[in-house]
């Protein structure tokens, strides 16, 4: 190329030539190149090109909601609810929605494998037969006592089928856990069930027929207990069809996506819930006129004002409207049961309803129904209950860990010391479907099916007055070279022998399903009912699960709510620090979404701020200590640190910060995988009486650090003319 | 013979008269922000996710966005009522003139605002003209991993760079009631079908129909006097009608 | 340098030198087009003309066009439920793929014939509803072997046919001519 050969010349002659190529490669369609794969041989209900439709259960949370999901030629297109499940009612979450970003997930474990060094990512493929053989040693050639089972909240079918292994051959009973339960605060409203009415049970709150509810931390519109239930109840709560228009006060520290629908949002000092309940009670009984009951008796409003930081006047105006309105209802939830004095929390807004005496009636307080195939309420374990396992780990009295459906090296907090206590168990076996923290580390993983490959049934906890048994089928064939947990284990236990095999002897993890099932067969009271076994599983399937036609929620024996003492005493909080600290699980990722990249980039429904973690800090407190939005801050508790973009959030107490829960994976693959951070790193071993973590008990440190990471937010786009659209009018 | 020609550019009738053919009632009171239909519409509409750099440079393509704003200060602060905010489907919409490429046209038979993703090419001006901010661009060929395709909405195009897009009224599944009503020899039924959005709504905050029925439903709930329509004033008549409080 | 090569060209020898180089361009072009427009290579030689032939309709190994969207494909099954029961199957090396997919469980991979592009809808349903016969669009089968499309699938090709169709009916014109009927 000579010198007078430009830069301009050779642009030219460049463009010739591209224009050349285009011409010559570029007309036909590249899709002209592609093949067809007809059926091998069609489905009879099939058509080409049209869809077909099953029933089944999501697994996204242990809610149990029914689902139909959409397939087209053998992919699971989208889903729906399922119209027939009296939980759901053809509703369904945004996590319910993006399962399929996890069925369909680009890193998920697609075959069983056994890993080099635990913690590496150095690992061999297995075969299933050897995989099997694996599980049958460790049945086999350990004591009974020194192997366990972890489980998550569901499925129910697997966790009956280890149950029933465990008991007939003295194996530790499963314990199943989740973060989702933890921040329920589960035990805790459990404990006060059984403290106030005498039945340990998960109570029910009918939102729907209510007229005023008082929620007390309770985030039951994001990740509470049954979302899409409570979730309907609060549409009924405020449509005007039947009756007047609902009132709704929410009293919490960090506004939260409920709390941002609540008439009256009450900022209140956090530890001082109990106190402002049993205030409010004092002077709504004082309203009502009457014998002072004696949960009320000690409590002084004007004390309770000074402490909790609500007015006078705005207690007496709370009062006021609970005490005037017939149908007035208490929740008790979230963050305000997560302290030291959680359970007085729960008994004290508990007891607030006897006031309105509304135990067992609509708009009030129920125990759930128990499910068709249940004799008692089972609740996961409390956070102290896991303390006491990983110190059995610690202590090397487990030899064999199996893990199905949970995450603990993610959900506990890092301070429980699994992590630690693992390295004294010498094998652990992962079912993991997704290459989890725990699967990571743990020496085998053999990987079940995703939910919609999956047999199996849920147990409807609460949210429906109906009795519910979901049930799922498999929608798709499986994608990957995995295999249901349930067949593992049954095959697993014939190899082993003796206990084991007798325990198990089904051919496969369907027998064992119909076994658990065939009881309902002769209910007089079913959704569906069918002479013989094989007619009973093919309804059972299509219509998604089993429910009775009647309500069966129990009215609660609360003669005696307001005749006892209950505690009013603040809430103690441990280390030191300036701040409250409230974690909160995200409204959109809940413990399991981060791997799903269309929950990534939802927004944040308080913030809009979408793929990573942020704290809360109020305005006034950030400018105050000379911090901006999208500053990185390092938050420094008793437990441990961590460095965190702020979000200027007009909605907190100044002295209170806030973190989501749901971020923060070291694995989990690559949408989840080294984004934002997990605020378990800093939660302490705290408990309240009812053995739940004290999540929401902790004072902590705010440092600044220099640095800035902005955040994506929604919301930003929106102020691109500097005000938002809304507004202008 | 009629030909092609004969059809004018803009039939819609401007002023009062114009009723539209579909819309949608959306009840702000009961909606609870929890993005169900967020998520729902990405999955039935084969939306892209663009990751976290484009997301903050707001190129995330939400066809259908939930708005909350901040009404006073520490401690009587409020959130307004969460405001799902999709396109409005503007009997005479701001979006449609300014196209030199005619791909966002007015659908005469369905009075929807169309994007025809294989006539765009990129301007971006019906964007910058929409005073609801709800077209998103494709900036990039976004990535989607094997086996995510798996998951693909086969009755929706699936769109490359340098096109613009933005909520249907999901005209699929309007097609496929329009087609199966056909098939058996009837007209659509009201409620027959419905929107991603509003099938998924855990608190049916979203009712979708036929606003030129005056039996639907929506056309029921549209007529309560305390629905309004969002910039209505610029004369863009919207077809979506919001229920602000209680 | 530029300006050295275009003087060079103006001259005659220059001249037929650019000729050539456009016709050459020129013919590998239309090369490319026409190539694209070939029926493309099949696993089967599939003959079209003997099954029509045999008085089998298009319907029986393509149900879904009366049903929705798309046409479909037969199953191996579909065809082997014949084959198995034909003497020639077990000879003829045209069928030896077939025999060696059923026998196997592998797939055929057969390669589109008719296409339209991905941002247009196509519903075969109510076409052949609106009465149009398969051969309208795909030719006559009773000719070919492999299928093969006797015109270009474009949208002037569909919109003359929507217009025609809709007649003096200015309702179904309307319907027929909206972009939102196959683009969305």
């Amino acid at each position: 190329m000579s010198e007078k050969f430009s830069r301009r010349d050779f642009l030219k002659l460049a463009g010739v030539g591209a224009a050349t190529s285009a011409i010559l490669t570029g007309c036909g369609p590249a899709s002209r190149y592609v093949k067809r794969e007809p059926y091998m041989q069609m489905p009879e209900y099939n058509y080409n090109g049209q869809s077909t439709y099953y029933a089944t259960t999501c697994r996204e949370c242990a809610a149990g909601c029914g689902l139909i999901v959409r397939t087209v030629q053998g992919r699971a297109i989208k889903t729906e609810g399922n119209a027939g499940n009296p939980l759901n009612l053809g509703k369904t979450c945004a996590r319910g929605q993006a399962t399929l970003h996890g069925l369909y997930n680009p890193d998920r474990v697609q075959e069983p494998l056994k890993r080099s060094a635990r913690g590496g990512d150095s690992t061999q493929a297995m075969d299933w037969d050897a995989a099997i053989q694996v599980v049958a040693d460790a049945l086999k050639n350990n004591k009974p006592e020194e192997i366990a089972f972890l489980m998550g909240m569901a499925p129910d079918h697997l966790f009956d089928l280890v149950s029933d292994l465990a008991k007939a051959t003295g194996m530790n009973a499963p314990l199943r856990f989740g973060a989702l339960g933890m921040f329920e605060a589960r035990a805790t409203l459990s404990k006060a069930a059984e403290n106030l009415f005498g039945e340990a049970s998960l109570p029910f709150f009918d939102v729907g027929g209510a007229q005023v509810v008082f929620s007390f931390g309770a985030n039951f519109l994001e990740t509470w207990l049954s979302p899409v239930s409570y979730t309907r109840g609060f549409a009924g709560l405020r449509e005007a069809k039947t009756k007047m228009r609902g009132k709704f006060v929410q009293f919490e520290s960090r506004m939260s996506q409920t709390g941002g629908k609540a008439d009256e949002w009450i900022p209140l000092r956090p530890g001082t819930e109990a106190l402002v309940a049993l205030a409010i009670g004092k002077l709504a009984s004082e309203i009502r006129g009457g014998a002072m009951p004696r949960a009320f008796e000690n409590v002084d409003p004007i004390d309770a004002a000074s402490k909790s930081g609500i007015k006078l006047e705005t207690l007496e105006h709370l009062a006021g409207m609970f005490a005037g309105s017939n149908g007035a209802l208490a929740i008790p939830g979230g963050p305000a049961l997560g302290q030291s004095n959680g359970l007085a929390v729960a008994e004290a807004v508990l007891a607030l309803n006897a006031i309105s005496d509304n135990f067992g009636k609509p708009g009030g307080v129920y125990l759930s129904a128990l499910a068709p195939n249940q004799s008692e309420y089972q609740r996961p374990a409390s956070a102290q209950e896991m303390q006491e396992f990983v110190q059995k780990m610690a202590d090397g009295k487990i030899k064999v860990l199996f893990v199905h459906g949970v995450n603990p090296l993610f959900e506990l907090p890092t301070a429980l010391g699994f992590g630690g206590a693992s390295k004294s168990v010498s094998q652990i076996i992962s079912f993991a479907t997704f290459p989890d923290e725990t699967a990571r580390e743990a020496d085998y993983v053999f990987p079940d099916h995703h939910g919609l490959e999956s047999w199996g049934y849920q147990r409807v906890a609460t949210g429906s007055a109906q009795p519910v048994l979901s049930g799922a089928q498999p929608v798709v064939s499986p994608y990957y070279n995995t295999r249901a947990t349930a067949d593992v284990l049954i095959a697993a236990a014939q190899l082993a022998g003796g206990s084991f095999a007798s325990a198990l002897p089904f051919k496969d993890e369907v027998e064992f399903l119909h076994g658990k099932v065939s009881a309902l067969m002769g209910e007089v009271d079913g959704s569906i009912s069918a002479p013989d076994l094989p007619t009973f599983m093919a309804y059972f399937q299509q219509h998604g699960g089993y429910w009775r036609n009647s309500d069966e929620r129990v009215a609660p024996k609360a003669g005696d709510a307001l005749n006892r003492e209950i505690s009013a005493e603040v809430a103690e909080f441990a280390g030191e620090g300036e701040f409250f600290f409230v974690p909160f699980v995200s409204p959109t990722l809940a413990e399991a979404g981060a791997n799903k990249p269309w929950l990534q980039e939802l927004p944040d429904p308080t913030t809009t701020v979408m793929w990573n973690t942020w704290v809360e800090m109020n305005p006034e407190t950030a400018h105050e200590l000379g911090i901006e939005n999208d500053d990185v801050v390092r938050i420094v508790s008793e437990a441990g640190e961590l460095e965190v973009p702020v979000y200027l959030y007009p909605a907190i107490r100044p002295d209170t910060i806030a973190i989501p829960f749901g971020q923060g994976h070291t694995a989990y693959g690559r949408y989840a995988e080294n984004r934002g951070v997990n605020p378990a790193d800093l939660l302490g071993q705290h408990f309240n009486e009812a053995g739940d973590l004290a999540f929401a008990g902790m004072k902590v440190k705010v440092e600044k650090t220099g640095a800035k990471k902005p955040l994506s937010r929604l919301e930003s786009m929106m102020g691109v003319y500097g005000i938002g659209l809304g507004e202008e009018h | 013979m009629a030909t092609l020609s004969d059809l004018k550019i803009s039939e819609v009738k401007l002023g009062e008269e114009h009723t539209g053919k579909w819309g949608m009632v959306i009840d702000q009171d009961i909606c609870t922000g929890c993005q169900a239909c967020v998520a729902a519409c990405a999955m039935e509409n084969n939306l892209s996710f663009v990751g976290e750099e484009d997301s903050g440079y707001g190129r995330s393509m939400h066809w259908i966005r939930i708005e909350r704003f901040w009404e006073g200060e520490y401690p009587e602060v409020k959130m307004t009522p969460n405001q799902p905010m999709m396109c409005q489907q503007c009997g005479s919409a701001t979006c449609e003139p300014v196209c030199p490429a005619f791909a966002t046209v007015h659908s005469q038979a369905e009075q929807l605002n169309l994007q025809v993703y294989n006539r765009c090419v990129g301007t971006r001006y019906c964007a910058n003209n929409c005073p609801y901010q709800v077209r998103s661009f494709n900036w990039r060929d976004y990535e989607r991993p094997e086996p995510l395709p798996n998951q693909l909405n086969p009755d929706v195009t699936v769109r490359r760079r340098g096109v613009m897009e933005k909520c249907t009224f999901c005209i699929q599944r309007i097609h496929k009631a329009q087609d199966k009503a056909k098939s058996e020899g009837r007209e659509v039924v009201d409620g027959e079908f419905t929107t991603a959005c509003a099938q998924a709504c855990p608190a049916n905050a979203i009712t979708f129909g036929r606003v030129d029925d005056p039996e639907s439903m929506v056309s029921q709930l549209a007529k309560r006097s305390h629905g309004v329509k969002h910039l209505e004033e610029l004369g863009t008549l919207p077809n979506v009608t919001y229920f602000k409080g209680g | 340098m530029i300006k050295s090569i275009f003087d060079w060209l103006k001259q005659p020898l220059g001249l037929i030198a650019v000729g050539i180089t456009v016709l050459t361009l020129f013919s590998v072009a239309a090369y490319g087009i026409y190539t694209t427009q070939q029926a493309p290579e099949q696993p089967i030689q599939f003959p079209h003309q003997t099954h029509v032939a045999f008085g089998i309709q298009c319907l029986y190994c393509h149900p879904g066009a009366s049903k929705g969207p798309a046409a479909g494909l037969p199953s191996q099954a579909k065809c082997w439920a014949c084959h198995n029961q034909i003497a020639k199957t077990e000879t003829s090396a045209l069928l030896a793929p077939l025999k060696e997919a059923v026998l196997s469980g592998t797939p055929i991979q057969w390669v589109p014939v008719a296409q339209v592009p991905d941002f247009v809808q196509f519903n075969h349903r109510a076409h052949i509803a609106a009465g149009k016969n398969c051969e309208d669009c795909h030719g006559d089968m009773s000719k070919v072997t492999i299928a093969q499309n006797p015109q270009v699938f474009n949208m002037g090709w569909c919109l003359n046919c929507h217009v025609e169709s809709a007649g003096e009916d200015h309702e179904k014109l309307v319907k027929l001519s909206d972009c939102g009927t196959c683009h969305y």
